[in-house]
């Protein structure tokens, strides 16, 4: 199988490359793959993870995502590549003056489908995310878990090639978190798509076979 | 009432600055039509000793736009009453050539004494006379008037771009957050930016508008019922249907300055 995410020898920095965050990490990631990345607060999860969706680049090393080398990519290549992929934030990202059924669809407007196409597309997702009732709602009116949900329901509607999912059930209560991961496991199984999540710890309810990465004194350490 | 609020706010200085553009528009006019009647209304005497030609008077300075030959026989007729013909033809032979010069346009008074310099300097010319303290009193008051209020508009121009930046600091408060989230999700810039485009294009074309609708009112209304004579004389410079067309590209200029400067700070923020 393909490599869908490969880093080599990546090192990720603030500050004009001063303050180093991850040093000289060499990993990949292989189509259809779940990828759990642990590791304590401040540790670099979060940042790893806004190099893979290209919000920041490498200082050092190569850093290669569905063929394409961020640190090389031209703009337009980057924000092709980020229609290919599913982002959910710890914080949801979710547009607060926009109804909860246009902020589903925002991949879909991007895409430049129809209106139509959109509204099938934002029933089903809402009805997957059992939130149908609340599509004409606005985010600020919905619980922290059922935003979230709405993130999700957003990061799957173009069905991504990749899902990048930062603490995705950070502070939601045990329902929500539940159907998250519920949503993320049948991706990955029935759509073959790949799953990063960076998490403080592994669900126990998981039930996919994942692999496990771990930062650590700014290294990215595989967990066998 | 937040909607018509944020609307307003960016279309009042957006209008002060399309007044301003249109009172210099019509303030120009109005002065170049009035230059002109100035220079139409003023010209200098230039005495020679024997008949001399436009050309010449052109050839000792480009300004010169005309001259016309003063009839002695006028000048004659009055200084030599009584005396006999004879007499009188030797008064008209004795006396030298007058012309009365025009120049091309209105000139400041040391660009006056340059002329009166280069004709005195040639032999034939024996002597002009430019009037130059009426003509210099009437030229400090006009240029007094012009350069007080160029000052007002562009010191109207600028308060109503800090207005304007103001604006645009609220926009972009109001419009970092879906737009950092759509760039994250791969919408091209002008997809981004969209909806603002959208909003300043209205209105620009809501300002430029209004501020028409206002000259027209002056234009049709006030001016042609004002009884000022200056007013109803200068009606058609007050505000021509091509100035709609100026006003509305100036207003499109600042709108798409002020969105890309939202657009790309907003994306400097976040980043």
């Amino acid at each position: 199988m393909s490599n869908v995410i490969s880093a080599s020898h990546l090192t990720l920095a603030y500050d004009n490359g001063t303050k180093e965050i991850i040093k000289d990490a060499t990993f990949s990631i292989k189509k259809g793959e779940f990828v759990f990345i642990t590791g304590p607060s401040g540790s670099g999860k979060s940042t790893l993870l806004k190099a893979l969706y290209g919000q920041i680049k490498a200082s050092e090393g190569n850093l290669v995502i569905g063929g394409l080398d961020l640190a090389t990519a031209r703009k337009s290549k980057l924000q092709e590549l980020r229609t290919h992929m599913g982002i959910i934030f710890q914080d949801y990202k979710l547009v607060n003056e926009w109804t909860v059924a246009k902020n589903v669809v925002l991949p879909l407007m991007i895409a430049g489908y129809s209106v139509d196409v959109q509204n099938t597309q934002a029933q089903r997702l809402l009805k997957h995310v059992k939130l149908s009732e609340h599509a004409e709602k606005y985010p600020l009116e919905l619980s922290g878990g059922e935003q979230q949900r709405v993130g999700v329901a957003r990061a799957l509607a173009k069905n991504p090639v990749v899902i990048l999912a930062d603490e995705p059930t950070g502070n939601l209560d045990d329902y929500s978190s539940n159907v998250i991961w519920d949503l993320m496991e049948n991706a990955c199984q029935q759509l073959d798509t790949t799953v990063l999540v960076v998490t403080h710890k592994i669900p126990s309810i998981f039930s996919l076979p994942y692999r496990h990465f771990i930062i650590e004194n700014k290294g990215v350490y595989e967990v066998h | 009432m937040k909607f018509i609020k944020n609307h307003l706010m960016f279309i009042l200085p957006l209008m002060a600055i399309l007044l301003g553009v249109e009172f210099y528009l019509v303030f120009d006019r109005t002065t170049d039509s009035y230059e002109k009647g100035l220079t139409e209304g003023y010209s200098m005497l230039v005495v020679t000793n024997e008949p001399a030609s436009l050309e010449t008077f052109q050839g000792l300075n480009a300004h010169i736009s005309s001259s016309e030959k003063i009839k002695r026989e006028g000048i004659v007729s009055e200084i030599a009453k009584g005396v006999s013909k004879d007499a009188s033809k030797e008064i008209l032979g004795a006396l030298p050539h007058f012309y009365s010069v025009r120049l091309d346009s209105y000139l400041g008074t040391a660009s006056l004494d340059k002329i009166k310099k280069d004709l005195e300097s040639h032999a034939n010319v024996k002597s002009v006379e430019t009037f130059g303290s009426s003509y210099s009193s009437s030229y400090r008051l006009f240029s007094f008037i012009k350069l007080s209020l160029k000052i007002f508009i562009v010191f109207m121009a600028v308060v109503s771009l800090f207005l304007i930046i103001k604006q645009m600091e609220i926009w972009k408060y109001a419009h970092k957050q879906r737009m950092q989230v759509m760039e994250i999700f791969g919408a091209p810039l002008m997809l981004r930016s969209g909806v603002l485009f959208k909003v300043a294009i209205i209105d620009a074309i809501l300002a430029t508008l209004f501020t028409s609708l206002f000259f027209l009112y002056l234009k049709f209304k006030w001016a042609a019922n004002s009884g000022i004579d200056m007013m109803i004389q200068n009606k058609e410079e007050l505000f021509k249907m091509t100035d709609i067309g100026i006003l509305l590209a100036v207003a499109l200029v600042i709108v798409v300055i002020a969105v890309y400067t939202v657009v790309f700070t907003a994306k400097g923020e976040e980043e």
